[in-house]
C-alpha cells in the first residue's frame, strides 16, 4: 500500500478523533479539568447508536441522532453528579475523579453488555478507485501508489466537516457560544458581565458529551462495538486536544489530523515487526510536543516557573 | 516585650507537629531498633524454611492468602516510593508502573534461561535484579529532566502516556520481550529452594515482608530527617522552598528517582516470584490499584498508604472467594471488582480527600 492510501486512511481516523477532541477540549477549557472519563462517552454512544440501529433497525442517521443526545445526557448527569461538586478543589482531584468514574463505567459496560465484539451488519458501500497511479519508492516507502476510498470514508469525513463548522457557528455566532468562550477566558469577568456561568459550563457538558456520542457512533460503524472502543480512543485524543493547545477547539481539529494521519503513515514506515506501533508512535508526539513547546500550536502555558 | 509573645506560639506549633512525626514514627518503642528486628526475624524464618527440610503444609484455601499477601508485599514497595514522590513530594505520576515494568522486563531478559519466546542472557540473578533497577532509576532520570517542570496535571499525562509507550513496545518487540505472550524461564531463587509450592511461597512473603520492613524503615527515616521537610516545603509551596535556598527541582528529581528505582526494585523481585513476564502484568490497572491505595490510606502517611493499599487489594479475595456462587461468573466478578475499585477513588477524592488516616491540614485539602 502507498502513503497516498495511509494518508487517506488518517484522514478518516483523524475524523472521528477530531470531532472527539473537539469536546474534550472545550471542557479542558471551561472546566479545566482533563477527563479520563470522557472515554466513556463515547462507548456510551457506540452502544445507544448500535442498539437503536441493529436492535429496533432504525436507519443509521437516527441512530447517528440518538447517540448523539445519549452522549450530551450521559455527560451532564455525570457531571451534575461528580465533577461539579468539585469545581472548586482543583485539576487534580478531578482528574481522579475521572479516572475512578473511567473504572466505574467501562466496568459497567462489560458488565451489562458483555465481553463480546458487536459488528453492525454489512452496510453497502461504494468504493471508488483510483488506479494506474505510478509507484515512487524512495528508501523501501512507495510514496504514491494506487489507492481507493470509500463512500463510507467521504462520510465520516464530511461529517467531521459538518460537525466543525456546526461548532463553529456556535462558538461565534450565537449568544451562548460567545459566552462559553467568554467563561473559558475569564470566568470572574464573565460572571460579573451577568452571564451565569454554572448555565453555560452546563451547556460545555451537554456539547462535549454529545460530540463524544457521535464520535463513539461514527468508531463503532468504522470498527466495532465494544466496551474498551472510547478508552483505547482517549490517548490518541488526548494526545490531539494537547498538540493543538488545550482548551483549543479550532488548534484541536488541526492536532487530530496529524494525530490520525501520524498512527496511520507510522504503518507504513515502521518495519513490519512494529506495525502495530501506530499509537505509540502518537504519544511520542504528544510527548515531544509538550517537552518542546508545551503550549500546543496555539494555547496557554502550561510549565510552572 | 510583647515583641516576644508572637514568636512563642509558632514555635510551640512547631515542636507541637514534629512531636507527631516523631510519634508515626516509633510510637511508644521510639529509639529502639524494632524494625531491624522484624526484618531480620522473618529472614531467619524464610531461611529455616529454605535451608532445611521444614516445609509449610496449609489448607488449599489458604494459598491465596499468600499469593495476594506477596502481591500486596510487592505493591507495597510500590506505594512507598508513589508516596515518596506524590505524598511528600507533590508529583503527579501516573506511569508508576512503567518502572516496575522495566525492572522486571531488565531482569527477565537478563536473567531467563532458553525462554520458549524472545532473548535470555542467563545472567546471575541478582545482577540481573541489579541491571533492573539501575535501568529504572535511569529512566526516571530522563522522564524526571524532561517533564518534571511541567504542571501537575501535564506531568500526569506524560508519565501515563510513556507508560503506555513502554507497555506497546514490550508487546511489540517480539524478537526480544517475547510479545504479548511474554518472556519465560526466568529463574526462581526461591522456589529452587524450597520443597514444595505452600512452602515457596510462603519464604517468599516472608523474604519480600522482609524487604518492605526495610524500605519502610528506610523511607520513614528518609521524611522524618530535615530532608523530608524539604520535600513537604516542595509540596506546599515551591517558591517559599526556593527563597529558602533549596531547589525545588533538585528534591523533586531525588524524589522521583528514589520512586523510580525502587518500582524497579519491586519489579525485578515480581520476575524473579513469577517466573515469567508479559505486558499483562503491567498496564495502567497497576498504577491506578497503588494510587487508589495511596489515597485512601492517607497521602504522606507511610504507614496508611500501606493500610490502604492492602484495603484495596484484599478485595481481591473477595472476587476469588465468591465467584462461583450463584449465576455471577468469574469474568462478571472481576468487572464488579473494578468498579467498586473506581467508586472507592471518586468516594475518597469527594469525602475523604486526605484518606483515612491523612492529616488534611498537611495536605493542603482543608479549605
Amino acid at each position: 500500500m502507498g502513503l497516498i492510501q495511509n494518508v487517506l486512511f488518517g484522514l478518516v481516523t483523524g475524523s472521528y478523533i477530531a470531532i472527539a477532541a473537539v469536546g474534550f477540549t472545550l471542557i479542558y477549557g471551561i472546566v479545566n479539568m482533563i477527563n479520563f472519563a470522557y472515554g466513556e462517552y463515547m462507548t456510551a454512544g457506540a452502544y445507544v447508536g448500535f442498539v437503536v440501529a441493529q436492535t429496533f433497525g432504525l436507519p443509521l442517521p437516527v441512530a447517528g441522532l440518538v447517540a448523539v443526545v445519549g452522549g450530551g445526557a450521559f455527560s451532564l448527569v455525570v457531571a451534575k453528579g461528580f465533577f461539579t461538586p468539585l469545581q472548586d478543589a482543583g485539576p487534580i482531584p478531578l482528574l481522579l475523579t475521572s479516572i475512578g468514574l473511567g473504572f466505574v463505567f467501562r466496568n459497567g459496560f462489560r458488565l451489562i453488555a458483555g465481553q463480546e465484539t458487536r459488528y453492525y451488519d454489512k452496510i453497502d458501500t461504494t468504493t471508488f478507485r483510483i488506479e494506474g497511479v505510478p509507484d515512487l519508492g524512495v528508501g523501501g516507502v512507495n510514496l504514491l501508489g494506487d489507492f481507493f476510498v470509500t463512500s463510507q470514508h467521504l462520510t465520516v469525513i464530511g461529517l467531521a466537516l459538518v460537525t466543525f463548522l456546526a461548532t463553529h457557528v456556535l462558538l461565534t455566532r450565537t449568544d451562548l457560544g460567545i459566552a462559553m468562550r467568554a467563561t473559558a477566558d475569564n470566568e470572574d469577568l464573565a460572571l460579573v458581565s451577568g452571564i451565569e456561568t454554572d448555565y453555560v459550563r452546563a451547556a460545555v457538558w451537554v456539547l462535549a458529551g454529545a460530540l463524544a456520542g457521535l464520535a463513539g457512533m461514527v468508531i463503532g460503524v468504522q470498527t466495532n462495538v465494544n466496551a474498551g472502543i472510547g478508552f483505547s480512543q482517549l490517548l490518541p485524543i488526548i494526545a490531539a486536544a494537547i498538540l493543538g493547545g488545550a482548551g483549543s477547539p479550532y488548534g484541536a481539529v488541526v492536532g487530530s489530523y496529524i494525530i490520525g494521519v501520524v498512527m496511520s503513515v507510522s504503518v507504513v514506515v515502521l518495519p513490519t515487526t512494529a506495525t502495530q506501533l501506530g499509537t505509540t508512535a502518537a504519544f511520542l508526539v504528544l510527548i515531544v510536543v509538550l517537552l518542546v513547546r508545551p503550549s500546543g500550536i496555539t494555547g496557554q502555558e502550561v510549565r510552572e516557573a | 516585650m510583647s515583641d516576644d509573645v508572637g514568636p512563642a506560639p509558632e514555635a510551640g506549633t512547631d515542636a507541637g507537629s514534629t512531636a507527631t512525626a516523631d510519634g508515626s514514627a516509633g510510637g511508644p518503642l521510639a529509639g529502639r531498633p524494632v524494625l531491624p528486628v522484624l526484618g531480620l526475624l522473618m529472614l531467619a524464618v524464610a531461611a529455616a524454611f529454605a535451608f532445611t527440610p521444614l516445609v509449610v503444609n496449609v489448607p488449599g484455601w489458604l494459598l491465596v492468602f499468600l499469593e495476594v499477601g506477596i502481591l500486596i508485599v510487592l505493591y507495597g514497595v510500590l506505594v512507598l516510593g508513589l508516596n515518596l514522590e506524590y505524598g511528600f513530594t507533590g508529583l503527579v505520576n501516573f506511569g508508576h508502573v512503567v518502572f516496575f515494568a522495566v525492572g522486571a522486563y531488565a531482569t527477565a531478559i537478563l536473567a531467563a534461561e532458553n525462554p520458549f519466546a524472545g532473548v535470555g542472557l542467563g545472567v546471575p540473578w541478582p545482577a540481573a535484579v541489579l541491571v533492573g533497577v539501575v535501568l529504572a532509576a535511569l529512566l526516571g532520570v530522563v522522564l524526571g529532566l524532561t517533564s518534571l517542570r511541567l504542571r501537575d496535571d501535564f506531568l500526569a499525562i506524560v508519565t501515563l502516556a510513556t507508560a503506555e509507550i513502554f507497555h506497546d513496545l514490550f508487546a511489540a518487540f517480539r524478537s526480544l520481550t517475547g510479545g504479548n505472550v511474554g518472556l519465560g524461564g526466568v529463574p526462581q531463587p526461591i522456589k529452587d529452594l524450597t520443597a514444595n509450592a505452600e512452602t515457596n511461597l510462603f519464604v517468599t512473603l516472608l523474604v519480600f515482608g522482609a524487604l518492605l520492613v526495610g524500605t519502610y524503615g528506610l523511607i520513614q527515616r528518609l521524611v522524618t530527617a530535615p530532608y523530608g521537610r524539604v520535600l513537604r516545603a516542595v509540596r506546599a509551596d515551591e517558591l517559599v522552598a526556593n527563597s529558602m535556598g533549596k531547589n525545588p527541582f533538585t528534591y523533586k528529581m531525588q524524589s522521583f528517582v528514589y520512586g523510580s528505582a525502587l518500582a524497579g526494585l519491586a519489579g525485578g523481585l515480581f520476575a524473579l516470584f513469577n517466573g515469567a513476564v508479559a505486558p499483562g502484568f503491567f498496564t495502567i490497572n497497576v498504577t491506578v490499584i497503588v494510587w487508589i491505595g495511596m489515597l485512601l490510606g492517607g497521602p504522606a502517611r507511610n504507614r496508611a498508604v500501606l493500610f490502604g493499599l492492602a484495603l484495596i487489594m484484599s478485595l481481591q479475595l473477595f472476587t476469588r472467594f465468591f465467584s462461583g456462587i450463584g449465576p455471577i461468573t468469574q469474568t462478571d466478578f472481576g468487572s464488579i471488582r473494578l468498579m467498586v475499585i473506581g467508586l472507592i477513588l471518586v468516594v475518597v477524592i469527594r469525602y475523604k480527600p486526605e484518606g483515612i488516616f491523612g492529616d488534611p491540614q498537611e495536605l493542603g485539602v482543608d479549605q
